[in-house]
């Protein structure tokens, strides 16, 4: 899925090690997310959104609802 | 100099898995010894017979605790997905050699090599996943 993590990391300075250190996950696993290969569960996206201090529809972008802005 | 993983689970996989590993060892040796000497017959030898595949056994549970143990939902679900693959492929090969040997075509398999068939593979496919997750 889509998403603003690189954005939101690189506002913070933050290396995919210094994210995965906070969320307590593998820097491969930061890759796979913020590459869109892997979808995290709910559990993470909102530990990804506290951490970030946002919600997770502002990192996350669902194509599906954005073609439905569209209509 | 400590080439140990950080990971706590997978710390805890590579220990369990040196310990069924080397018990696998002692085990085969042991059953390869005893049964050209003593002979033995009767439950004494089913029990020596089995003795091997015992660690064999601990070492998928091992991975079983593994995997709950995991706390890294991507490294899960890479795992989950190797082994599906491992599973699969392991299925069809030994389907396919099953029926070479029914005509005579291959030499007769025997069953131990199933699991590090399944394990080589799973292997390989964790490969693959892990580049095109990158």
């Amino acid at each position: 899925m889509k998403n603003r993590i690189r954005v939101l990391r690189a506002e913070r300075d933050w290396s995919q090690a210094d994210l995965a250190l906070r969320l307590e996950v593998s820097r491969q696993s930061v890759n796979a997310i913020e590459t869109g290969k892997f979808d995290p569960s709910l559990p993470l996206a909102f530990k990804l959104a506290r951490l970030f201090e946002t919600t997770i529809e502002a990192i996350f972008d669902d194509e599906i609802a954005e073609d439905n802005r569209g209509l | 100099m400590n080439q140990l993983p950080k990971n706590p689970a997978l710390r805890r996989y590579l220990y369990r898995f040196l310990i069924a590993m080397s018990l696998y060892v002692v085990f085969l040796v042991t059953a390869l010894w005893a049964f050209p000497i003593y002979h033995p017959t009767g439950p004494l030898a089913y029990l020596l017979g089995i003795l091997p595949a015992l660690p064999i056994i601990a070492v998928i549970v091992i991975v079983g605790f593994y995997l709950a143990e995991e706390k890294d939902e991507f490294q899960q679900r890479v795992l989950m997905q190797a082994m599906i693959w491992g599973i699969g492929a392991t299925l069809a090969i030994t389907t396919a050699w099953g029926f070479l040997e029914v005509f005579k075509l291959v030499p007769q398999l025997p069953l131990y090599v199933v699991f590090p068939l399944f394990c080589a593979l799973t292997g390989f496919s964790t490969g693959m996943l892990k580049s095109k997750y990158k």
